[in-house]
């Protein structure tokens, strides 16, 4: 019995112990120096986060004792957006400085007071270091109460070594040249794509989806009802995609495995961003040097574009604390400085919305920079433009349309009842 | 005297071993699957998901450990699920022993009202949740976690430990009256040893739901001194990439305490899983 009570008043002690040192850590601001919580999705695994938390480090050092940056890492972008609107939901922003994937879901955030809007306080030269496309898609309402960090485009990458094999030796430039090609690769017993309907998102098969109706409705294809002709001879296009030339494990495959078949040279053909360039498998696979990165051949009139999207925001809380502002804004342009960027870029191979005259040395990094400068224009996939509760819909929705369970048309008037207007 | 088998014998047999050995492969064989993934790599994992290691990679280990800072979340986890518990079983025995031992007026109402919570999503309690933890100064701390996880589990645990509690004999109770014993000695002498087997049961279901949880975990921390073990298995999992084998030692490592203790508590769990059956 009275080792019980020992071991009951030793683990109340520990954690009470445990819990007010975490405490502490919030309450060391309370001293002179500003200190700044920062929930950043750029930890753990994620390629950006060794520059970022150096940037950080070296940040405190040159502030030290005026302003410290700590980061509070968020592993899981799904519960972590669930945070955010949790905390703003309470009337807390959930830290000085917090991250998200900017869509039409987090932009709803801008309509909380609890956000800081930029519009008002930046300074011209500082907007001017930002691309102005970026921040206009960042600008809802007039308000810009996140700054467009991240960028990407979604190019489809070829195995060229793969479609040598096949016989082919350039990229096809038509829709039928691509059909051709394809069905070259399967006679060399070559999967020519891959191709995957689970997830949340569907998405490297989104990312086809994006390349043929922005191609057949137009760079605002996504301002049009889902039931648009574009849209369902997409949805068909890509059903042939599944069905003809892809994997037999493509409905509900995951985006691990659709990756998994490339790097494994079992498909010829895959889409992805630049992150996936920076891999250390990819790298090792023997066709590294054969990857090409290109659009898709146009399926309509819209041509020489390229699907992108604002991949990571980044935002501040609105304080009326003048010294805490003052603070958040001077980090904000440190890490968003042409120098800062060019670090984080350098090591990530990330693309982003700040202009530098940054160009990657390894080549299948410098492609996607290639490709970006050369697109005439550029245009949302369907997650970006359309938000993640539609492209979730789309994304059960293609397996059923895979499987031949309902037609196009009525995968796209299923689609279309989630979008909200 | 042995006993002679039947033909008929031999088949019910052979039958019933075959199906039980087809019910531990399908339990067992997910773990194992894992336990084997942990030691590859990437590559193999998604050219080849069930394939053999080339070789054994021991460094996803050693990843895991020292990446996540997992020795540091599991002692974190440790700590909440321990003191979770044992907050969670002081209170739900107090209070069942009131509903289940007394009689007072809205004592139905009182027990309705708080096992009703069983049916409320714990989503529904996130804002509230926040709110309270942010506004008492508690957030990022581990006794956030420690109080919301007691708050959490009370409706089940007074669920189940009311009904075990109901089943003692009221015999027992006036007969340590007579003898002179008091209202806390009844609750201490008497009911709460007799309940040990229920208590268990809620217990393990909190220290379950506690070891497990994860989102009240992420949204009531911050930083690594008060985050759980459910948080650091994410870590491997980043906005595109996901390092799935070591992700895979994590959850290897994380399961490991909820294994030995089930060893060890076994024989209660299940006892006061059956007991609760027959008599609740």
């Amino acid at each position: 019995m009275m080792k019980k009570t020992k071991l009951l008043a030793v683990l109340l002690m520990l954690c009470l112990m445990t819990g007010l040192g975490a405490q502490g850590q919030v309450d060391s601001g309370v001293q002179k120096e500003v200190e700044l919580r920062w929930a950043s999705i750029w930890v753990g695994n994620d390629s950006k986060a060794p520059a970022v938390e150096a940037l950080v480090n070296e940040y405190n050092a040159k502030n030290a004792g005026k302003i410290k940056v700590v980061i509070e890492p968020q592993p899981d972008y799904n519960a972590y957006e669930q945070k955010v609107r949790t905390s703003l939901a309470a009337g807390q922003a959930p830290a000085d400085i917090f991250t998200i994937k900017f869509n039409p879901t987090t932009a709803t955030f801008y309509q909380s007071n609890l956000l800081m809007d930029f519009s008002k306080v930046m300074s011209n030269s500082w907007k001017q270091t930002f691309d102005a496309g970026s921040l206009e898609q960042s600008t809802v309402d007039g308000m810009l109460k996140s700054l467009p960090m991240e960028t990407a485009i979604l190019p489809i990458w070829y195995n060229m070594d793969a479609f040598a094999q096949a016989g082919v030796k350039a990229l096809p430039t038509t829709m039928n040249e691509m059909w051709a090609a394809f069905d070259k690769l399967k006679a060399a017993g070559i999967t020519p794509a891959s191709q995957m309907t689970g997830d949340t998102n569907a998405w490297t098969s989104m990312i086809w989806f994006s390349h043929f109706a922005v191609s057949l409705g137009g760079t605002n294809v996504w301002d049009k009802p889902f039931t648009d002709p574009a849209f369902v001879e997409a949805a068909k296009l890509t059903k042939r995609m599944i069905t003809e030339y892809s994997t037999s494990d493509a409905v509900g495959l995951g985006a691990g495995g659709s990756g998994g078949h490339f790097l494994a040279g079992r498909t010829a053909v895959f889409s992805n961003g630049p992150w996936y360039a920076g891999r250390a498998d990819l790298a090792a696979t023997p066709f590294f040097n054969s990857i090409k990165i290109a659009g898709l051949p146009a399926a309509g009139s819209t041509k020489d574009f390229m699907i992108s999207r604002l991949q990571a925001n980044i935002c501040a809380a609105s304080t009326k604390d003048k010294a805490k502002e003052a603070a958040i804004l001077d980090f904000m342009q440190y890490l968003t400085s042409p120098a800062s960027i060019a670090r984080i870029a350098e090591t990530s191979g990330a693309m982003f919305a700040i202009k530098t005259d940054y160009r990657p040395v390894k080549a299948l990094q410098k492609q996607f920079y290639d490709v970006a400068s050369a697109a005439k224009t550029t245009a949302f996939d369907l997650e970006a433009a359309l938000g993640a509760e539609v492209t979730l819909e789309f994304a059960q929705q293609l397996g059923a349309l895979a499987l031949g369970r309902i037609s196009a048309e009525e995968f796209c008037a299923l689609v279309d009842r989630k979008i909200e207007r | 005297m042995k006993q002679r088998i039947t033909g008929v014998g031999l088949v019910f047999n052979s039958v019933k071993w075959l199906l039980l050995l087809s019910l531990l492969a399908v339990a067992l064989l997910p773990l194992f699957w894992l336990l084997v993934s942990s030691l590859r790599t990437n590559l193999e994992l998604q050219t080849n998901p069930f394939g053999w290691p080339e070789k054994l990679q021991w460094e996803n280990y050693a990843k895991a450990l020292s990446m996540a800072s997992l020795p540091r979340l599991l002692l974190n986890s440790v700590v909440v699920a321990s003191c979770a518990v044992i907050l969670n079983s002081a209170v739900t025995a107090m209070g069942a022993f009131i509903l289940a031992r007394e009689r007072f007026k809205g004592r139905d109402v009182l027990y309705t009202l708080l096992t009703a919570g069983v049916l409320v999503p714990v989503i529904s309690f996130m804002v509230p949740y926040f709110s309270f933890i942010t506004k008492t100064g508690l957030y990022n701390t581990l006794f956030a976690l420690i109080l919301v996880y007691t708050a959490v589990n009370i409706p089940v645990s007074t669920f189940l430990v009311t009904a075990f509690m109901k089943s003692i004999p009221r015999e027992l109770e006036e007969a340590s009256v007579i003898d002179g014993c008091g209202f806390l000695k009844r609750f201490t002498v008497i009911i709460l040893p007799l309940s040990r087997s229920g208590l268990v049961t809620a217990a393990t279901f909190c220290f379950i739901y506690s070891w497990n949880e994860f989102l009240m975990a992420m949204l009531l921390t911050s930083s690594i001194e008060s985050r759980t073990i459910q948080l650091g298995i994410k870590f491997f999992s980043s906005q595109f990439i996901t390092d799935y084998s070591s992700m895979y030692a994590a959850v290897i490592i994380t399961i490991i305490p909820s294994i030995i203790a089930y060893i060890f508590l076994h024989d209660k769990i299940i006892g006061g899983l059956t007991a609760g059956g027959v008599k609740g």
